[in-house]
Protein backbone atom coordinates (compact mmCIF):
# COMPACT_ATOMS: atom_id res chain seq x y z
CA UNK A 1 0.00 0.00 0.00
CA UNK A 2 0.93 3.48 -0.95
CA UNK A 3 3.09 5.54 1.80
CA UNK A 4 1.01 8.15 1.25
CA UNK A 5 -2.12 6.71 2.24
CA UNK A 6 -0.92 4.94 5.01
CA UNK A 7 0.52 8.21 6.45
CA UNK A 8 -2.55 10.13 6.05
CA UNK A 9 -4.87 7.02 7.34
CA UNK A 10 -2.90 5.64 10.36
CA UNK A 11 -4.97 3.58 12.45
CA UNK A 12 -5.92 6.27 14.92
CA UNK A 13 -7.36 8.29 12.08
CA UNK A 14 -9.46 5.53 11.29
CA UNK A 15 -10.37 4.87 14.61
CA UNK A 16 -11.50 8.00 16.00
CA UNK A 17 -13.22 8.56 12.46
CA UNK A 18 -15.33 5.31 12.76
CA UNK A 19 -15.60 6.49 16.85
CA UNK A 20 -15.17 9.74 16.99
CA UNK A 21 -14.85 10.85 20.95
CA UNK A 22 -16.91 13.39 23.05
CA UNK A 23 -19.35 13.38 20.04
CA UNK A 24 -22.43 15.20 21.14
CA UNK A 25 -23.28 18.61 23.16
CA UNK A 26 -21.92 20.33 26.35
CA UNK A 27 -24.28 20.62 29.01
CA UNK A 28 -23.76 23.69 29.87
CA UNK A 29 -21.62 25.59 27.57
CA UNK A 30 -20.42 29.28 27.38
CA UNK A 31 -18.41 28.97 24.32
CA UNK A 32 -19.74 27.33 20.90
CA UNK A 33 -19.05 27.82 17.23
CA UNK A 34 -19.80 26.25 14.12
CA UNK A 35 -16.78 24.94 11.34
CA UNK A 36 -18.03 24.72 8.02
CA UNK A 37 -15.98 23.59 4.76
CA UNK A 38 -17.50 25.42 1.78
CA UNK A 39 -15.71 23.11 -0.58
CA UNK A 40 -17.59 19.49 0.09
CA UNK A 41 -20.13 20.89 2.75
CA UNK A 42 -18.66 18.77 5.79
CA UNK A 43 -20.03 20.70 9.33
CA UNK A 44 -19.80 20.39 12.91
CA UNK A 45 -20.70 22.55 15.95
CA UNK A 46 -17.86 22.68 19.08
CA UNK A 47 -19.70 23.78 21.98
CA UNK A 48 -17.26 23.90 25.52
CA UNK A 49 -17.48 25.27 28.94
CA UNK A 50 -14.50 27.67 29.84
CA UNK A 51 -14.76 28.12 33.26
CA UNK A 52 -13.64 31.23 35.90
CA UNK A 53 -10.01 30.30 35.84
CA UNK A 54 -10.01 30.20 32.26
CA UNK A 55 -9.68 26.09 31.89
CA UNK A 56 -11.69 24.31 29.63
CA UNK A 57 -13.98 22.11 31.52
CA UNK A 58 -15.72 20.21 28.77
CA UNK A 59 -15.73 20.13 25.42
CA UNK A 60 -17.91 18.68 22.51
CA UNK A 61 -18.42 18.20 19.18
CA UNK A 62 -21.47 17.35 16.81
CA UNK A 63 -21.23 17.28 13.11
CA UNK A 64 -20.76 15.06 9.66
CA UNK A 65 -17.56 14.80 7.95
CA UNK A 66 -15.02 12.70 6.57
CA UNK A 67 -12.77 10.46 8.39
CA UNK A 68 -9.99 13.59 8.27
CA UNK A 69 -12.35 16.24 10.08
CA UNK A 70 -14.20 13.77 12.42
CA UNK A 71 -10.50 12.27 13.69
CA UNK A 72 -9.32 15.74 13.79
CA UNK A 73 -12.21 17.41 15.79
CA UNK A 74 -12.15 14.22 18.36
CA UNK A 75 -8.36 14.28 19.01
CA UNK A 76 -9.12 17.93 19.49
CA UNK A 77 -11.54 17.38 22.09
CA UNK A 78 -9.16 15.27 24.01
CA UNK A 79 -6.47 17.23 23.78
CA UNK A 80 -8.35 20.98 24.79
CA UNK A 81 -10.13 18.88 27.41
CA UNK A 82 -8.47 20.41 31.03
CA UNK A 83 -5.94 22.98 29.12
CA UNK A 84 -5.97 26.85 29.74
CA UNK A 85 -6.98 28.66 27.22
CA UNK A 86 -3.39 30.33 26.74
CA UNK A 87 -1.82 26.94 26.34
CA UNK A 88 -5.18 26.26 24.40
CA UNK A 89 -4.18 28.81 21.77
CA UNK A 90 -0.57 27.39 21.27
CA UNK A 91 -1.01 23.93 21.05
CA UNK A 92 -3.53 25.68 18.16
CA UNK A 93 -0.94 27.74 16.36
CA UNK A 94 1.48 24.38 16.29
CA UNK A 95 -1.73 22.27 15.22
CA UNK A 96 -2.37 24.58 11.77
CA UNK A 97 1.94 24.81 11.44
CA UNK A 98 1.84 20.51 11.47
CA UNK A 99 -0.48 20.32 8.94
CA UNK A 100 0.55 22.62 6.66
CA UNK A 101 4.26 21.37 6.91
CA UNK A 102 5.53 23.88 8.86
CA UNK A 103 6.69 21.78 11.80
CA UNK A 104 10.21 22.71 12.39
CA UNK A 105 9.57 24.95 15.31
CA UNK A 106 6.87 24.12 17.29
CA UNK A 107 5.93 25.12 21.36
CA UNK A 108 3.68 22.76 22.53
CA UNK A 109 3.34 19.76 20.69
CA UNK A 110 5.70 16.79 19.69
CA UNK A 111 5.71 13.30 18.50
CA UNK A 112 4.27 11.80 21.10
CA UNK A 113 0.78 13.48 20.96
CA UNK A 114 -2.04 12.04 19.10
CA UNK A 115 -2.66 15.04 17.17
CA UNK A 116 1.05 14.33 15.45
CA UNK A 117 -0.97 11.47 13.28
CA UNK A 118 -2.41 14.41 11.18
CA UNK A 119 1.04 15.44 10.13
CA UNK A 120 -0.10 13.38 6.54
CA UNK A 121 -2.21 15.48 5.45
CA UNK A 122 0.85 17.58 4.72
CA UNK A 123 1.04 15.23 1.57
CA UNK A 124 -2.79 16.30 0.79
CA UNK A 125 -2.94 19.82 0.36
CA UNK A 126 -6.38 19.63 -0.77
CA UNK A 127 -7.15 18.22 2.79
CA UNK A 128 -5.72 20.99 5.14
CA UNK A 129 -9.14 22.16 5.12
CA UNK A 130 -11.03 18.85 6.23
CA UNK A 131 -7.98 18.86 9.53
CA UNK A 132 -8.37 22.20 10.44
CA UNK A 133 -11.96 22.73 10.40
CA UNK A 134 -12.62 21.95 14.23
CA UNK A 135 -9.82 24.11 15.25
CA UNK A 136 -11.37 27.11 13.38
CA UNK A 137 -13.92 27.04 15.12
CA UNK A 138 -12.63 26.51 18.31
CA UNK A 139 -10.78 29.63 17.42
CA UNK A 140 -13.61 31.07 16.30
CA UNK A 141 -15.35 30.38 19.73
CA UNK A 142 -12.93 32.15 21.24
CA UNK A 143 -13.42 35.01 19.55
CA UNK A 144 -17.04 35.30 19.79
CA UNK B 1 -29.35 -3.86 -3.43
CA UNK B 2 -31.44 -5.40 -6.83
CA UNK B 3 -28.91 -5.91 -9.90
CA UNK B 4 -30.35 -3.86 -12.48
CA UNK B 5 -28.65 -2.13 -16.07
CA UNK B 6 -28.94 0.94 -17.62
CA UNK B 7 -31.10 1.48 -20.05
CA UNK B 8 -29.04 2.66 -23.10
CA UNK B 9 -28.95 1.80 -26.38
CA UNK B 10 -26.58 -0.90 -27.95
CA UNK B 11 -23.05 1.16 -28.83
CA UNK B 12 -20.21 -0.16 -30.15
CA UNK B 13 -16.38 0.40 -28.89
CA UNK B 14 -14.80 2.65 -30.85
CA UNK B 15 -10.98 3.33 -30.42
CA UNK B 16 -11.02 7.39 -30.88
CA UNK B 17 -7.16 6.69 -30.30
CA UNK B 18 -7.11 10.20 -29.37
CA UNK B 19 -5.28 10.21 -25.51
CA UNK B 20 -2.15 11.21 -27.48
CA UNK B 21 -3.19 14.44 -28.23
CA UNK B 22 -3.54 15.51 -24.42
CA UNK B 23 0.01 16.32 -23.33
CA UNK B 24 -1.07 16.26 -19.67
CA UNK B 25 -2.06 12.52 -19.50
CA UNK B 26 1.48 11.49 -19.83
CA UNK B 27 2.00 12.67 -16.62
CA UNK B 28 3.00 10.69 -13.68
CA UNK B 29 0.84 10.98 -10.67
CA UNK B 30 3.42 10.56 -7.66
CA UNK B 31 5.91 10.03 -10.18
CA UNK B 32 4.93 6.66 -10.93
CA UNK B 33 1.05 6.30 -11.97
CA UNK B 34 -0.47 6.44 -15.27
CA UNK B 35 -3.17 9.65 -14.72
CA UNK B 36 -6.59 8.25 -15.38
CA UNK B 37 -8.82 11.48 -15.32
CA UNK B 38 -12.16 10.88 -14.51
CA UNK B 39 -13.12 14.63 -13.92
CA UNK B 40 -14.34 16.08 -17.40
CA UNK B 41 -17.07 17.28 -15.74
CA UNK B 42 -15.04 19.10 -13.79
CA UNK B 43 -13.10 20.75 -16.45
CA UNK B 44 -11.97 18.91 -19.78
CA UNK B 45 -8.16 18.41 -20.68
CA UNK B 46 -6.90 20.56 -23.53
CA UNK B 47 -5.63 19.13 -26.50
CA UNK B 48 -2.30 20.06 -28.10
CA UNK B 49 -3.98 22.14 -31.15
CA UNK B 50 -5.80 24.53 -28.75
CA UNK B 51 -2.72 25.14 -26.14
CA UNK B 52 -0.46 25.07 -29.50
CA UNK B 53 -2.96 27.58 -31.07
CA UNK B 54 -3.29 29.72 -27.90
CA UNK B 55 0.21 30.02 -28.03
CA UNK B 56 0.73 30.85 -31.23
CA UNK B 57 -2.04 33.91 -30.85
CA UNK B 58 0.12 35.46 -28.35
CA UNK B 59 3.20 34.83 -30.58
CA UNK B 60 2.31 36.53 -34.04
CA UNK B 61 -1.33 37.77 -33.94
CA UNK B 62 -2.22 39.41 -30.24
CA UNK B 63 -3.67 42.73 -30.50
CA UNK B 64 -6.63 44.10 -28.97
CA UNK B 65 -10.07 43.39 -31.16
CA UNK B 66 -12.73 45.61 -32.78
CA UNK B 67 -10.67 48.78 -31.92
CA UNK B 68 -7.36 49.36 -33.98
CA UNK B 69 -6.72 49.89 -37.60
CA UNK B 70 -3.36 48.14 -37.91
CA UNK B 71 -2.36 44.88 -39.20
CA UNK B 72 -2.07 43.13 -35.51
CA UNK B 73 -5.49 44.64 -34.68
CA UNK B 74 -7.44 43.04 -37.92
CA UNK B 75 -5.79 40.19 -37.17
CA UNK B 76 -7.20 39.57 -33.41
CA UNK B 77 -10.37 40.69 -34.65
CA UNK B 78 -10.60 37.80 -37.07
CA UNK B 79 -9.52 35.25 -35.01
CA UNK B 80 -12.18 36.67 -32.21
CA UNK B 81 -15.13 36.64 -34.89
CA UNK B 82 -14.29 33.63 -36.39
CA UNK B 83 -14.66 31.89 -32.68
CA UNK B 84 -17.99 33.40 -32.82
CA UNK B 85 -18.80 32.23 -36.01
CA UNK B 86 -17.43 28.42 -34.89
CA UNK B 87 -19.57 28.79 -32.17
CA UNK B 88 -22.90 29.56 -34.21
CA UNK B 89 -22.22 26.77 -35.92
CA UNK B 90 -21.94 24.52 -32.80
CA UNK B 91 -24.84 25.38 -31.43
CA UNK B 92 -27.04 26.19 -34.27
CA UNK B 93 -27.68 29.19 -33.43
CA UNK B 94 -29.46 31.46 -36.28
CA UNK B 95 -27.18 34.36 -36.59
CA UNK B 96 -23.86 35.45 -34.87
CA UNK B 97 -25.38 38.22 -33.12
CA UNK B 98 -27.00 35.07 -31.36
CA UNK B 99 -23.59 34.26 -29.74
CA UNK B 100 -22.17 36.69 -26.66
CA UNK B 101 -19.00 35.54 -24.96
CA UNK B 102 -19.04 35.85 -21.44
CA UNK B 103 -16.17 34.65 -19.17
CA UNK B 104 -17.95 31.71 -18.15
CA UNK B 105 -21.54 30.27 -18.30
CA UNK B 106 -21.68 31.47 -14.71
CA UNK B 107 -21.79 35.07 -16.19
CA UNK B 108 -23.80 34.35 -18.63
CA UNK B 109 -26.32 33.33 -15.93
CA UNK B 110 -26.18 36.44 -14.09
CA UNK B 111 -26.57 38.79 -17.47
CA UNK B 112 -29.39 36.97 -17.92
CA UNK B 113 -31.19 37.15 -14.46
CA UNK B 114 -29.94 41.12 -13.94
CA UNK B 115 -30.62 42.11 -17.58
CA UNK B 116 -33.78 40.20 -18.26
CA UNK B 117 -35.29 40.71 -14.95
CA UNK B 118 -34.73 44.73 -15.94
CA UNK B 119 -36.60 44.49 -19.00
CA UNK B 120 -39.56 41.98 -18.20
CA UNK B 121 -39.93 41.49 -14.35
CA UNK B 122 -41.25 43.47 -11.28
CA UNK B 123 -41.66 41.98 -7.76
CA UNK B 124 -43.98 39.44 -7.08
CA UNK B 125 -43.31 38.07 -10.58
CA UNK B 126 -41.91 33.80 -10.24
CA UNK B 127 -39.25 32.43 -11.70
CA UNK B 128 -39.06 28.11 -11.90
CA UNK B 129 -36.19 26.49 -11.34
CA UNK B 130 -35.51 22.43 -10.15
CA UNK B 131 -33.91 20.63 -7.58
CA UNK B 132 -31.08 19.36 -9.14
CA UNK B 133 -29.55 22.98 -10.23
CA UNK B 134 -26.00 23.87 -9.49
CA UNK B 135 -25.60 26.58 -7.64
CA UNK B 136 -24.31 29.11 -11.00
CA UNK B 137 -27.68 28.53 -11.63
CA UNK B 138 -29.33 29.06 -8.34
CA UNK B 139 -27.63 31.90 -6.76
CA UNK B 140 -28.10 34.33 -9.66
CA UNK B 141 -31.76 34.30 -9.44
CA UNK B 142 -31.44 33.92 -5.72
CA UNK B 143 -30.25 37.84 -5.69
CA UNK B 144 -33.51 38.94 -7.76
CA UNK B 145 -35.40 37.26 -4.62
CA UNK B 146 -33.38 38.98 -1.95
CA UNK B 147 -33.02 42.38 -3.71
CA UNK B 148 -36.09 42.86 -5.99
CA UNK B 149 -38.67 40.38 -3.95
CA UNK B 150 -38.86 38.15 -6.82
CA UNK B 151 -40.41 34.10 -6.14
CA UNK B 152 -38.77 31.13 -6.83
CA UNK B 153 -40.28 27.92 -7.39
CA UNK B 154 -38.03 25.20 -7.17
CA UNK B 155 -39.60 21.70 -9.33
CA UNK B 156 -39.30 18.56 -7.48
CA UNK B 157 -37.41 15.50 -8.98
CA UNK B 158 -38.33 11.63 -9.15
CA UNK B 159 -36.05 8.81 -7.80
CA UNK B 160 -34.16 8.86 -11.23
CA UNK B 161 -32.95 11.99 -10.73
CA UNK B 162 -35.12 13.35 -13.23
CA UNK B 163 -37.39 16.65 -12.60
CA UNK B 164 -40.63 15.67 -12.28
CA UNK B 165 -43.06 17.05 -15.36
CA UNK B 166 -46.07 17.10 -13.31
CA UNK B 167 -44.93 18.86 -10.38
CA UNK B 168 -42.90 21.23 -13.23
CA UNK B 169 -46.40 21.87 -14.91
CA UNK B 170 -48.13 22.81 -11.51
CA UNK B 171 -45.62 25.66 -10.76
CA UNK B 172 -46.94 27.80 -13.31
CA UNK B 173 -48.70 30.45 -12.84
CA UNK B 174 -49.74 34.12 -14.76
CA UNK B 175 -46.73 35.48 -12.82
CA UNK B 176 -44.35 33.12 -13.99
CA UNK B 177 -41.59 34.88 -16.55
CA UNK B 178 -38.90 33.15 -17.31
CA UNK B 179 -37.61 28.98 -16.29
CA UNK B 180 -33.69 28.22 -16.03
CA UNK B 181 -32.88 24.74 -15.62
CA UNK B 182 -29.53 22.15 -16.29
CA UNK B 183 -29.77 20.32 -19.64
CA UNK B 184 -27.55 17.85 -18.39
CA UNK B 185 -27.48 17.12 -14.48
CA UNK B 186 -23.67 17.28 -13.80
CA UNK B 187 -24.06 14.48 -11.03
CA UNK B 188 -27.12 12.03 -12.46
CA UNK B 189 -25.63 12.97 -15.73
CA UNK B 190 -29.57 13.10 -17.16
CA UNK B 191 -30.17 14.57 -20.09
CA UNK B 192 -33.61 17.14 -19.51
CA UNK B 193 -36.56 15.69 -20.73
CA UNK B 194 -37.79 17.61 -24.07
CA UNK B 195 -41.04 18.27 -22.77
CA UNK B 196 -39.99 20.58 -20.40
CA UNK B 197 -39.01 22.77 -22.97
CA UNK B 198 -42.50 22.27 -24.75
CA UNK B 199 -43.93 23.27 -21.58
CA UNK B 200 -42.53 26.61 -21.42
CA UNK B 201 -43.36 26.77 -25.14
CA UNK B 202 -46.96 26.19 -24.66
CA UNK B 203 -47.05 28.59 -21.56
CA UNK B 204 -45.30 31.33 -23.95
CA UNK B 205 -42.26 31.39 -20.87
CA UNK B 206 -38.81 31.73 -21.60
CA UNK B 207 -36.59 29.28 -21.17
CA UNK B 208 -32.76 29.38 -20.33
CA UNK B 209 -30.55 26.03 -20.84
CA UNK B 210 -27.45 25.61 -18.68
CA UNK B 211 -25.36 23.79 -21.14
CA UNK B 212 -22.18 23.19 -19.21
CA UNK B 213 -22.40 19.61 -19.02
CA UNK B 214 -24.42 18.96 -22.01
CA UNK B 215 -21.71 21.10 -24.61
CA UNK B 216 -19.45 18.39 -25.78
CA UNK B 217 -21.36 15.51 -24.61
CA UNK B 218 -24.97 15.74 -27.01
CA UNK B 219 -25.66 17.53 -29.81
CA UNK B 220 -26.99 21.05 -29.46
CA UNK B 221 -29.03 22.72 -31.46
CA UNK B 222 -30.85 25.21 -29.49
CA UNK B 223 -33.27 25.82 -33.01
CA UNK B 224 -34.61 22.13 -32.33
CA UNK B 225 -34.26 22.28 -28.54
CA UNK B 226 -36.36 25.40 -28.75
CA UNK B 227 -34.20 27.47 -25.78
CA UNK B 228 -34.60 31.26 -25.34
CA UNK B 229 -30.95 30.99 -23.88
CA UNK B 230 -28.31 28.54 -23.58
CA UNK B 231 -24.79 28.98 -21.78
CA UNK B 232 -21.62 27.01 -21.67
CA UNK B 233 -17.95 27.30 -20.91
CA UNK B 234 -15.14 26.64 -22.92
CA UNK B 235 -13.21 24.77 -20.21
CA UNK B 236 -15.34 22.08 -20.40
CA UNK B 237 -15.46 21.66 -24.02
CA UNK B 238 -11.72 21.16 -24.29
CA UNK B 239 -11.22 25.11 -24.39
CA UNK B 240 -9.68 27.35 -22.28
CA UNK B 241 -10.85 28.33 -19.16
CA UNK B 242 -11.94 32.33 -18.91
CA UNK B 243 -14.39 32.05 -21.98
CA UNK B 244 -18.29 31.48 -21.75
CA UNK B 245 -20.94 31.52 -24.14
CA UNK B 246 -23.75 33.13 -23.98
CA UNK B 247 -26.49 32.04 -26.54
CA UNK B 248 -29.57 34.38 -26.57
CA UNK B 249 -32.44 34.67 -29.16
CA UNK B 250 -32.40 37.66 -30.95
CA UNK B 251 -35.17 39.26 -29.91
CA UNK B 252 -34.78 38.81 -26.57
CA UNK B 253 -31.50 40.11 -26.58
CA UNK B 254 -31.90 43.24 -28.35
CA UNK B 255 -35.39 44.51 -26.03
CA UNK B 256 -33.13 43.68 -22.64
CA UNK B 257 -30.63 46.12 -21.48
CA UNK B 258 -26.45 45.57 -21.34
CA UNK B 259 -25.17 43.67 -18.35
CA UNK B 260 -21.92 46.15 -18.13
CA UNK B 261 -21.08 49.10 -19.03
CA UNK B 262 -17.47 49.95 -21.18
CA UNK B 263 -15.67 50.23 -24.09
CA UNK B 264 -16.53 48.50 -26.72
CA UNK B 265 -20.26 48.18 -25.75
CA UNK B 266 -21.19 51.53 -26.91
CA UNK B 267 -22.21 53.39 -30.04
CA UNK B 268 -21.82 57.28 -29.18
CA UNK B 269 -20.90 58.60 -25.85
CA UNK B 270 -20.88 62.21 -24.73
CA UNK B 271 -20.80 63.31 -21.33
CA UNK B 272 -24.58 63.44 -21.40
CA UNK B 273 -25.05 60.22 -22.07
CA UNK B 274 -24.83 57.08 -24.52
CA UNK B 275 -25.99 54.90 -27.03
CA UNK B 276 -25.02 51.09 -27.35
CA UNK B 277 -23.71 49.06 -29.81
CA UNK B 278 -25.93 46.54 -31.57
CA UNK B 279 -25.68 42.71 -31.30
CA UNK B 280 -23.37 41.10 -29.81
CA UNK B 281 -20.86 43.59 -28.68
CA UNK B 282 -23.88 45.36 -26.80
CA UNK B 283 -23.26 42.63 -24.04
CA UNK B 284 -18.94 42.58 -24.58
CA UNK B 285 -17.99 45.41 -22.46
CA UNK B 286 -14.75 45.78 -22.12
CA UNK B 287 -11.42 44.32 -23.46
CA UNK B 288 -12.88 40.56 -24.37
CA UNK B 289 -11.50 36.91 -23.24
CA UNK B 290 -9.99 36.49 -27.20
CA UNK B 291 -6.91 34.93 -26.87
CA UNK B 292 -10.08 31.76 -25.35
CA UNK B 293 -12.84 32.38 -27.27
CA UNK B 294 -10.06 31.90 -30.20
CA UNK B 295 -8.94 28.79 -28.34
CA UNK B 296 -13.09 27.82 -27.84
CA UNK B 297 -13.15 28.05 -31.64
CA UNK B 298 -10.26 25.31 -32.31
CA UNK B 299 -11.59 23.25 -29.54
CA UNK B 300 -14.73 23.38 -31.67
CA UNK B 301 -12.72 22.17 -34.58
CA UNK B 302 -11.00 19.91 -32.96
CA UNK B 303 -14.30 17.83 -31.56
CA UNK B 304 -15.56 18.41 -34.92
CA UNK B 305 -12.93 16.97 -36.34
CA UNK B 306 -13.11 13.72 -34.67
CA UNK B 307 -16.95 14.05 -34.77
CA UNK B 308 -19.42 14.78 -32.43
CA UNK B 309 -21.26 11.56 -32.83
CA UNK B 310 -17.97 9.47 -32.47
CA UNK B 311 -17.70 11.34 -29.23
CA UNK B 312 -20.84 10.70 -28.00
CA UNK B 313 -21.02 7.04 -29.01
CA UNK B 314 -17.41 6.51 -27.42
CA UNK B 315 -18.61 7.81 -23.89
CA UNK B 316 -21.96 6.27 -23.79
CA UNK B 317 -20.25 2.92 -24.33
CA UNK B 318 -17.97 3.79 -21.44
CA UNK B 319 -20.54 5.20 -19.21
CA UNK B 320 -23.02 2.13 -19.81
CA UNK B 321 -19.80 -0.10 -18.97
CA UNK B 322 -19.08 1.90 -15.78
CA UNK B 323 -21.93 1.87 -14.81
CA UNK B 324 -23.07 -1.84 -14.84
CA UNK B 325 -19.72 -2.45 -13.58
CA UNK B 326 -20.69 -0.13 -10.11
CA UNK B 327 -23.71 -2.04 -10.13
CA UNK B 328 -22.40 -4.74 -9.37
CA UNK B 329 -20.29 -4.22 -7.07
CA UNK B 330 -22.57 -4.75 -3.31
CA UNK B 331 -20.78 -2.14 -1.20
CA UNK B 332 -21.66 0.88 -4.07
CA UNK B 333 -24.75 2.77 -4.17
CA UNK B 334 -25.27 4.86 -7.15
CA UNK B 335 -27.43 7.81 -7.36
CA UNK B 336 -30.11 8.49 -10.11
CA UNK B 337 -32.36 6.03 -12.02
CA UNK B 338 -31.27 3.55 -14.68
CA UNK B 339 -32.01 5.58 -17.87
CA UNK B 340 -29.64 6.60 -20.17
CA UNK B 341 -27.34 9.24 -18.55
CA UNK B 342 -24.45 10.61 -20.23
CA UNK B 343 -20.73 10.71 -19.33
CA UNK B 344 -21.27 10.93 -15.53
CA UNK B 345 -22.12 8.74 -12.73
CA UNK B 346 -22.16 9.74 -8.84
CA UNK B 347 -21.88 7.23 -6.06
CA UNK B 348 -20.77 6.40 -2.72
CA UNK B 349 -19.49 3.75 -1.38
CA UNK B 350 -21.09 2.67 1.66
CA UNK B 351 -19.96 3.99 5.15
CA UNK B 352 -16.60 5.88 3.29
CA UNK B 353 -16.65 9.48 2.82
CA UNK B 354 -16.40 10.36 -0.56
CA UNK B 355 -13.13 12.24 0.62
CA UNK B 356 -11.68 9.11 1.91
CA UNK B 357 -12.52 7.80 -1.99
CA UNK B 358 -11.24 10.52 -3.94
CA UNK B 359 -7.88 10.54 -1.67
CA UNK B 360 -7.47 6.95 -1.95
CA UNK B 361 -7.67 7.36 -5.89
CA UNK B 362 -5.56 9.61 -6.27
CA UNK B 363 -2.62 7.77 -4.71
CA UNK B 364 -3.47 5.61 -7.75
CA UNK B 365 -3.16 8.28 -10.38
CA UNK B 366 -6.88 8.59 -10.45
CA UNK B 367 -8.61 11.77 -10.78
CA UNK B 368 -12.24 11.79 -9.79
CA UNK B 369 -14.43 14.38 -8.05
CA UNK B 370 -16.02 14.25 -4.40
CA UNK B 371 -17.86 16.88 -2.56
CA UNK B 372 -21.39 18.51 -3.28
CA UNK B 373 -20.55 19.21 -6.69
CA UNK B 374 -21.86 22.69 -6.68
CA UNK B 375 -25.73 20.99 -5.70
CA UNK B 376 -26.10 21.24 -1.87
CA UNK B 377 -29.49 21.37 -2.06
CA UNK B 378 -29.59 18.47 -4.13
CA UNK B 379 -27.33 16.65 -1.71
CA UNK B 380 -29.73 17.64 1.17
CA UNK B 381 -32.47 15.93 -0.89
CA UNK B 382 -30.83 12.75 -1.60
CA UNK B 383 -29.87 12.75 2.24
CA UNK B 384 -25.91 12.86 1.76
CA UNK B 385 -23.84 15.49 2.07
CA UNK B 386 -21.05 14.48 -0.98
CA UNK B 387 -20.97 11.93 -3.39
CA UNK B 388 -18.07 11.00 -5.48
CA UNK B 389 -18.78 11.47 -9.24
CA UNK B 390 -17.26 9.80 -11.95
CA UNK B 391 -17.21 11.98 -15.21
CA UNK B 392 -16.19 10.89 -18.78
CA UNK B 393 -14.17 12.70 -21.60
CA UNK B 394 -13.33 12.30 -25.39
CA UNK B 395 -9.99 10.57 -23.95
CA UNK B 396 -11.01 8.39 -21.67
CA UNK B 397 -11.48 4.45 -22.71
CA UNK B 398 -13.04 0.48 -21.01
CA UNK B 399 -9.52 -0.17 -19.49
CA UNK B 400 -9.17 3.08 -17.21
CA UNK B 401 -12.56 1.69 -15.63
CA UNK B 402 -11.64 -1.66 -15.28
CA UNK B 403 -8.52 -0.37 -13.14
CA UNK B 404 -10.90 2.24 -11.53
CA UNK B 405 -13.18 -0.88 -10.43
CA UNK B 406 -9.84 -2.30 -9.05
CA UNK B 407 -8.86 0.38 -7.22
CA UNK B 408 -12.75 1.13 -5.76
CA UNK B 409 -12.00 -2.99 -4.29
CA UNK B 410 -8.57 -1.87 -2.98
CA UNK B 411 -10.27 1.44 -0.96
CA UNK B 412 -13.04 -0.81 0.09
CA UNK B 413 -10.58 -3.14 1.62
CA UNK B 414 -8.44 -0.62 2.86
CA UNK B 415 -10.90 1.66 5.12
CA UNK B 416 -12.42 -1.54 5.99
CA UNK B 417 -9.41 -3.46 7.58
Amino acid sequence: MNDLINDLYQEIILDHGREPRNFGECDPHNKSADGHNPLCGDNLKLTFFLNDQNIIEDIKFTGEGCAISLASASLMTEKLKGKKIEVAEEIFKDFTNLVSGADEDLKVLNEEDSLYALKGVGGFPMRVKCATMAWHAFNQALKD
Amino acid sequence: MSKRTVKMDDTKTLNLNVRKDFPILSKKILEKKDLIYFDTAASAQKPNIVINETNDFYKNHYSNVSRGVHTLSVESTFRYEEARKKVQKFLNARSENEIIFTKSATEGINLVAQTFYEKFMQKGDEVILSLIEHHSNLIPWFFLRDKYGVVLKFANIQPSGEIDIDHFDSLFTNKTKIVSLTHLSNVFGTELNEKLISICKDKNVPILLDGCQSAAHLKIDVQKLGCDFFVFSGHKTYGPAGIGVLYGTEDLLSEMPPYQGGGGMIGDVSLEGASYAELPAKYEAGTPPLVEAHGLGIAIDYMNKIGLDNIIEHENEITKYAFNKLNEIDFIEIHGGDNKRNSIISFNIKNIHSHEVSSFLDVEGIAIRAGHHCCQPLMKHLGVNSTARLSLGVYNSLEEVDKFVIALHKCKEFFNK
